[in-house]
């Protein structure tokens, strides 16, 4: 009896033992799919490479805020690979990683950049050019709800940089130039994603306030005899940061491979990838390559109009703040 | 309205000029050289205020004409806008309707996003359960009632009182908390003690690795691991007499290769040979190791005739000291199907010793078509005063069963193809079934340990029944049971003293 109780202990153990393979889950925003598509499959390769080990990775898409409620309820992320630094931040008050996560890599933890730029029809009929004209009567705007969206938070914050440059930074005038824009916004999606699709599938709209790398895969995807990038004359230098979610890989066991995936998005290969996939490398030589495909603009960036993520999130995207005040759907 | 008005003004202009026109160039004729007409001698030359006339009138004509082109002009620019005004307006209206849809498409999406995130009640043929949104925490709730009659024939009074029982009330209450950890709480009022059968919580790291703590069937027998609910008699057969029933202890267990192999294995207080009251505290200090595997090799074959076939083993290992006890950690007696003891040990009589128990066991389920069978071994050393022995009690029972309405048999429940339904000719499943058991006491038993005067060393019974299945929630069974003794030689009233055939009947409601 005895043995066979050893025997049956064993039989148990072992299978175990023999099931255990890595698994990562990447919980990342809206239009970073086709992105980690590509790289997971390099890291992948590159990792086998390295140890020999399998490893396989999930990823789970959503509207950057909506993401980082789903991790803080319990969607186990090894990583996060956010639209920005505020959606990781609610992450680290809950404890899932330390605060000062963004200087664990380099250039504060966001492997490459992008920006908002306009996505108009063929031919823009509306004849779009810049900021001005996406706030005039009767244009219709397609863009997220920048309550869930990391996307739509970056194209308000544009477009009320803009105004404030425009009307000598006079904070009234620039919230009734982002109220006009927002009272042309007859749909509001909760991620970059579903805005692409509202625009681009639903045929609804004149212009879709997109991520630059959004509006190229678009055109990529959909070719210029149906669309066309308008960039404006000033946007917003988007910084989507990544993140080790310090409390699940230590569950997990992955804190390695976690670690590692990571920073391979600073190789030059993960870099080439991100270029390829129309995001704005951080690496010199990499974004020297790709450089033919972005625009050239004035861009701004977050601590220096709006005081960084934290102030502008209280100001503008909390209940109660500039957006639930100017915005009233119809 | 524009474009009419402007059709009218020219309309009216046209008329006005055509009207004018002969007088006009019946003047400029006139103005010549000859003619005939009365006309031309009223435009003859010198009349200076004819000139005059004529001139205002030839002027008034190139006005009009260059009104006409004006309003021309004016009416060809006109039509292109206004065509243009119609399609800005069907842009519009398109948009508005895509708009519309989009947001409808859109507040679905958020509709079924929230469902998500909503608690969810159901209740159905399987209980009412509650869950979390991401179901990591459910209770549920369900309910076995069972309702009997057992009625004794040719017993001269002696036996089992005819009437009606009460045999199980049990209210059921599982759940799953933290999505990894089940528990089970199911007391039970049925009977003449209320006790409490099941009570533990399982934890699943995965199907092939679960443990389990608290109060469950210790894992040896077949017949005894049927739930209640499912058994195919009112009682379990002789076969069940010998192994324990509900334990307190803690088990190792999982499911193998998708349920192709089972396994389980746990330290357990200790239990009795069947004993239809548990208790919830152990009565010495030794512990019992129990176990079982079970095979269901072809359970994913194609043969279909192949794949309900299982096999496997149980078994139990401990070491009592209760004669240092007041308990006897034997059992209370076995009995029949009737509930009758037929077998007792004698006042006095401890465990004392190894008490191992051995249960090969088989079922085969194919189509309508069911059987199980097992064998169990219970070898106990008892004592008494300074006599012991080492007691090898055997028991085993076959049990066959048909599905005259065609449903397949399983080890568990029994669906229904047509529930009951009178209305639309549905009259739910019917069932047949038969078992043949027999226990043989170890003959060491007599005369120290136990009594032919008040104990059978041997029993045999058979069995027969009609059991219909109305719906998934209610079953009406019937089965007449016969039992044989040997050994016994004793007189009545005992219950070996003769045969017993008992008629039972059971309504059952189990959720």
């Amino acid at each position: 009896m005895r043995t066979l109780l050893k025997i049956l202990l064993a039989c148990s153990l072992a299978t175990a033992v023999d099931a255990k393979e890595i698994k990562l889950l990447n919980v990342s925003y809206d239009p970073t799919r086709e992105l980690y598509q590509d790289y997971n499959a390099a890291f992948t390769k590159y990792w086998k490479a390295k140890t020999g080990d399998e490893v396989v990775v999930s990823q789970s898409h959503g509207g950057s805020g909506k993401q980082a409620l789903s991790v803080l309820n319990g969607l186990e992320a090894d990583v996060v690979t956010l639209a920005l630094a505020y959606d990781i931040d609610a992450i680290a008050r809950a404890g899932f990683l330390p605060a000062d996560w963004q200087k664990h890599l380099p250039d504060d933890s966001t492997p490459y950049t992008s920006t908002i730029v306009f996505l108009v029809r063929k031919g823009n009929p509306k004849h779009i050019k810049d900021w001005d004209d996406v706030v005039k009567p009767g244009v219709i705007v397609v863009t997220p709800n920048p309550k869930t969206s990391g996307g739509a938070r970056w194209a308000y914050l544009a477009a009320w940089a803009y105004a404030l440059d425009k009307y000598g930074h006079d904070d009234a005038k620039a919230r009734d130039f982002v109220k006009r824009l927002y009272k042309n916004v007859p749909v509001l999606d909760s991620g970059a994603r579903g805005s692409t699709t509202t625009f681009v599938e639903r045929g609804i709209g004149d212009v879709l306030l997109a991520w630059e790398n959004e509006a190229h895969l678009a055109i990529k995807e959909y070719g210029t005899n149906k669309f066309q990038i308008v960039t404006p004359s000033e946007s917003i230098l988007a910084e989507p940061p990544v993140a080790i979610v310090d409390k699940v890989v230590r569950k997990h066991g992955t804190t390695e491979v976690a670690k590692a995936y990571l920073e391979y998005l600073y190789s030059d290969e993960g870099q080439d990838i991100a270029g390829r996939n129309f995001y704005r490398p951080r690496s010199e030589k990499v974004a020297a390559k790709y450089a033919d495909q972005f625009a050239k603009l004035k861009l701004v960036t977050v601590d220096e109009v709006f005081g960084g993520w934290q102030k502008a999130q209280k100001t503008h995207f909390a209940d109660g703040g500039t957006f639930d005040q100017i915005y009233q759907p119809e | 309205m524009n474009m009419k008005t402007t059709d009218m003004k020219l309309k009216q202009l046209m008329i006005v000029t055509l009207a004018c026109l002969p007088a006009g160039f019946s003047v400029l004729a006139g103005d010549g050289t000859d003619t005939n007409s009365s006309g031309a001698v009223q435009a003859a030359p010198g009349n200076s205020a004819e000139a005059a006339e004529i001139e205002a009138l030839k002027r008034e004509v190139q006005e009009l004409g260059q009104k006409v082109r004006i309003l021309e002009q004016q009416r060809a620019q006109e039509q292109p806008t206004a065509a243009n005004t119609n399609q800005d307006q069907i842009q519009a209206l398109d948009q508005k309707m895509r708009i519309l849809e989009r947001q409808r498409e859109l507040d679905q999406e958020n509709a079924t996003a929230l469902a998500k995130t909503q608690p969810r009640l159901t209740v159905g043929a399987n209980g009412a359960t509650f869950s979390s949104a991401d179901t990591n925490f459910v209770v549920s709730l369900h309910g076995v009632l069972q309702a009997d009659s057992r009625t004794f024939f040719d017993d001269n009074g002696f036996k089992g009182n005819d009437g009606f029982i009460l045999r199980r009330a049990r209210p059921i209450l599982s759940g799953t908390v933290f999505r990894d950890f089940d528990f089970l709480f199911v007391p039970d009022f049925g009977g003449n003690t209320v006790q409490i059968f099941d009570a533990y919580v399982n934890y699943r790291y995965r199907p092939a690795l679960q443990f389990q703590v608290g109060k469950f069937k210790s894992p040896i027998g077949l017949e005894a691991l049927v739930t209640d609910r499912n058994i195919l008699f009112n009682e379990r057969s002789l076969a069940t007499d010998l192994v324990p029933n509900r334990d307190l202890g803690a088990e190792l267990h999982g499911d193998l290769f998708g349920g192709v192999a089972s396994y389980a294995a746990g330290i357990f207080n200790g239990a009795p040979d069947y004993n239809g009251t548990t208790t919830n505290a152990d009565y010495d200090n030794n512990k019992a190791f129990a176990g079982r595997v079970f095979l269901q090799p072809w359970k994913t074959s194609e043969v279909a005739a192949l794949r309900g076939l299982g096999f496997g083993l149980g078994g139990s290992y401990e070491v009592d000291r209760a004669a240092t006890n007041t308990a006897t950690g034997l059992t209370p007696g076995y009995t029949t199907d009737g509930q009758q003891k037929f077998f007792s040990y004698s006042s006095g009589v401890f465990a004392d010793g190894t008490h191992w128990r051995l249960a090969p066991q088989a079922y085969y389920y194919w189509g309508p078509l069911g059987l199980l069978g097992e064998y169990v071994i219970s070898d106990q050393q008892v004592t008494k005063g300074t006599s012991s022995a080492d007691l090898h009690n055997t028991a085993w029972e076959v049990t066959g069963s048909w599905l005259l309405t065609g449903e397949d048999a399983t080890y568990d429940s029994v669906t229904p193809e047509h529930p009951f339904d009178p209305r639309n000719g549905q009259w739910g499943a019917w069932q047949v079934v038969a078992r043949y058991a027999n226990l043989d006491v170890d003959k060491n038993a007599f005369p120290t340990f136990a009594s032919y005067s008040s104990s059978a060393s041997s029993a045999r019974a058979w069995s027969v029944g009609l059991n219909w299945y109305l719906n998934n929630n209610i079953r009406v069974d019937t089965s007449f049971s016969r039992t044989l003794f040997c050994g016994y030689t004793g007189g009545t009233p005992a219950v070996p003293a003769q045969t017993e055939n008992v008629l039972f009947t059971r309504v059952q409601l189990a959720f």
